[in-house]
């Protein structure tokens, strides 16, 4: 039997993974970019990575391993700024938001590397529909046990974290209804959704296993989970978000997930058991749906409130957290979001005044390069 | 028979035969089957339909008729040159300053190359000045029409369509200086000579921005509905066609300043980024037939050694602009040697500057114009294979379009 390691990493550590929007100054569609945007980002030094992804219109941006979220938010400033500086002299936007607009998924063009050419062929146009950007983010774990165990304590939380960066309202030139629309290509695949309940690194051993002997996985990277253990970096991934709008909240999310971390971590404060998954489904698709409006139910204490109230009753238990982690600054911007709504409801805004969407994609290049 | 008054009268029906449609049906034809069978540009097979047909051919298309056509020819010009000229976005050279460098010096060299050859073939500098500003341009229609049915997209097709605009600009400044100081020679009226360029620039330049003005203020009340906009571009440009016409000034440069200036004007992004789709397409078949039927090809075989002179000068002129510069342009070598290949084809413009000077002063003798017609016949067939060859070697090409 192969057995997955999990490295060991400084405990609450984390780390941002984004992926963004590569589009034409003039039509504002995506377009193909990415090769020679990175070919010029490979000549000059810059702080992070900066990757290619499925598709040409796609880049992705990850940084270093961070405690605090004042040098998370300033790296990902320099990296944004390497970036346009680039992209800026190649003539291409670069936006966040969870899906483009408008684009049509039959257009797209899938970059010429092995593994790309393999998944689309096996998905066919799931492949190309997956042409959606999310933000990732890393929190470090002591060891195995301990990841499980945050993954599974953290999953009540995912309906708050998909609310706050929901920023896919309009997908293939309609609104969606929904908030988050991306998290539906997601849904998709076959290996989507929520990892099994297994809540020691040995039994997430023998599972995983199983499903390699059985031919199901070739590894770690075929599950598409919401949140997943990457044992190589010794974190959990959390794979919900939607890319915000702008770097500083993608790092204000990041913080805000380190903050309920060092609060499961510290306080133990829910028994995990299987039947923390009774409302996963039900919850997470309210707030894909209707973002923080959306309602959150509490199985074992029988009540139901709203996503924007269950995320404001999260700030008295994180507070103490969020002064330990210097995470103040990240913790009033997420109360800014729950007051004056997500990036959703600013696209929805930006889109009534204009009635178009060209428009709207021209707006978040902007507002991606100005940061606020 | 009066009891047959049914049967139709052949002889007199076929004198009114709808030439437009037959050419329109036979170019399609022969577009699609070189594109099946040859993957090669459509756009070959239309030029070919009008060769073949046109009064240097069969002659079933004959000068009457062809002059018949003109004004669908400036429309379609007037189409193509507003599309690139909206496409040319003037804040990516202040982003990239060496971009605009760039395009300087690829115009400078392929013009100082040109120069070079035609004067050593013996032609008077003046000419040889006149047809070497003539051949800076790159044509745009083939360039938008490839870029287009390749649905290509990447930096080099950015930077060829905006190469291509800037490059079709200088070759229209260049002529109509030029034009004065051929002028001088002949006429002597220095009025003429001082006076008739300003005009032409500075007149152009004048009616693209009321045009443009006028534009952005009727799209702001008709909004962003796209079937609204194309309807009233495709008017508007049909009138600045006609005006520039009727002003006596140079129809594709209004109608790439026109282009231009909508972009630049448009704080408040109404313009919705048109392409004229299918009426487009049925212009730009027309416009290429009509292209292939102008071309005298017999000259193609006269000139063809200093016409294979100055194609390879105009190529190597080029691409020493286009290379020299790429590292501080922000392109890797490779891409940039096929960036320089996709400024080869050269047609329709041309034809046009040819006709306009040939028509203001008839002493640019039959020599030049053949040697130049040889050129512009080798360059219209050769100029969409290169840049075919150059943009799927970038790999900026959708597989499925082909």
């Amino acid at each position: 039997m192969e057995r997955l390691e999990f490295t060991k990493s400084a405990p609450l550590s984390m780390g941002v993974e984004l992926e963004l929007q590569l589009v034409s100054r003039r039509d504002c569609d995506l377009t193909r970019a990415a090769s020679d945007l990175l070919a010029q980002l490979a000549k000059r030094p810059h702080p992070g990575e900066i990757k290619p992804e499925i598709t040409e219109s796609m880049i992705e941006v990850s940084t270093g391993v961070h405690t605090g979220y004042e040098t998370l938010v300033a790296e990902l400033r320099e990296i944004r700024a390497a970036l346009l500086a680039v992209a800026e002299s190649l003539n291409v936007g670069v936006a966040g938001g969870g899906a483009h607009p408008f684009q049509h998924w039959s257009q797209r063009r899938i970059m010429d590397a092995a593994r790309m050419k393999h998944l689309s062929q096996l998905y066919g146009y799931l492949a190309k529909q997956f042409t959606v950007f999310g933000q990732h983010v890393h929190i470090g774990c002591p060891d195995g046990d301990d990841a499980l165990y945050l993954l599974h304590a953290m999953s009540r939380y995912l309906p708050h974290l998909i609310a706050l960066s929901g920023s896919s309202p309009y997908y293939q030139g309609v609104d969606t209804a929904f908030d988050s629309s991306r998290l539906n290509a997601v849904f998709a695949f076959p290996l989507s959704g929520r990892a099994p309940f297994v809540q020691t690194w040995d039994d997430f051993n023998a599972y995983y296993d199983k499903m390699r002997r059985a031919g199901i996985v070739a590894s770690m990277k075929d599950f598409y989970w919401d949140i997943r253990p990457k044992p190589e970096y010794g974190t959990i991934e959390i794979r919900v978000f939607d890319t915000p709008l702008t770097v500083d909240r993608a790092a204000a999310l990041a913080a805000y997930a380190q903050a309920l971390a060092r609060w499961l971590f510290v306080e133990r404060p829910h028994r995990v058991t299987e039947d923390v998954y009774l409302a996963y489904t039900y919850n997470r698709f309210q707030a894909c749906r209707f973002g923080l409006e959306g309602e959150f139910i509490e199985p074992a204490a029988g009540t139901r409130r709203s996503i924007g109230e269950e995320i404001l009753a999260t700030f008295e238990p994180l507070g103490v957290h969020a002064r330990e982690l210097g995470a103040e600054a990240a913790l009033s911007e997420i109360e800014a979001i729950v007051r004056g709504g997500n990036d959703a409801r600013w696209m929805r805004e930006r889109y009534a005044d204009s009635q178009s969407l060209p428009d709207l994609v021209w707006r978040q290049v902007e507002r991606f390069r100005e940061g606020r | 028979m009066p009891e047959l008054f049914f049967l139709p009268d052949l002889a007199a029906a076929a004198s009114q035969l709808p030439w437009t449609a037959l050419l329109l049906l036979a170019a399609a034809l022969a577009g699609e089957a070189v594109q099946r069978w040859l993957r090669l540009p459509r756009l070959l097979g239309w030029i070919a339909v009008g060769g073949a047909l046109g009064p240097h051919g069969l002659d079933l298309l004959d000068r009457v008729s062809l002059a018949a056509l003109r004004p669908v020819l400036d429309v379609a010009v007037g189409l193509v040159l507003f599309e690139l000229g909206e496409r040319v976005d003037l804040s990516w050279l202040r982003r990239n300053p060496w971009l605009l460098a760039t395009s300087l010096l690829e115009a400078g060299l392929a013009f100082g190359a040109m120069f070079v050859v035609l004067l050593a073939v013996d032609t008077a500098p003046l000419l040889a000045a006149v047809a070497a500003a003539i051949g800076i341009s790159t044509a745009p229609a083939v360039v938008l029409t490839v870029t287009r049915e390749l649905r290509a997209q990447g930096q080099v097709s950015e930077r060829a369509l905006l190469l291509t605009a800037l490059n079709t600009a200088y070759a229209f400044v260049a002529v109509s200086v030029l034009l004065a100081w051929l002028a001088r020679e002949y006429a002597g009226d220095w009025r003429a000579i001082v006076g008739h360029p300003v005009y032409l620039i500075f007149g152009s330049l004048a009616l693209a921005g009321a045009f443009a003005a006028v534009t952005l203020g009727l799209l702001r009340v008709l909004g962003r509905r796209r079937d609204a906009q194309f309807l009233c571009m495709v008017a508007l440009i049909a009138l600045a066609v006609w005006t520039a016409g009727a002003l006596k000034l140079p129809v594709a440069l209004t109608l790439l300043a026109y282009g231009g200036l909508v972009r630049v004007f448009d704080r408040r992004r109404v313009y919705v980024s048109l392409d004229f789709g299918r009426v487009g397409t049925i212009l730009l078949i027309l416009l290429f037939a009509i292209t292939g039927a102008n071309t005298d090809w017999s000259l193609l075989a006269t000139g063809a050694v200093a016409g294979g002179l100055l194609v390879a000068a105009r190529i190597a002129g080029k691409a020493a602009g286009v290379l020299s510069l790429a590292p501080l342009a922000r392109m890797p070598v490779r891409k940039a040697s096929l960036l320089a290949l996709t400024l080869t084809p050269m047609s329709g413009v041309a034809v046009v500057l040819l006709h306009e000077t040939s028509a203001l002063y008839p002493s640019f003798g039959p020599a030049l114009a053949a040697i130049v017609i040889s050129a512009i016949a080798m360059l219209e067939l050769l100029g969409p294979l290169l840049l075919q060859f150059a943009l799927t070697r970038a790999g900026e090409t959708d597989d499925e379009a082909r």
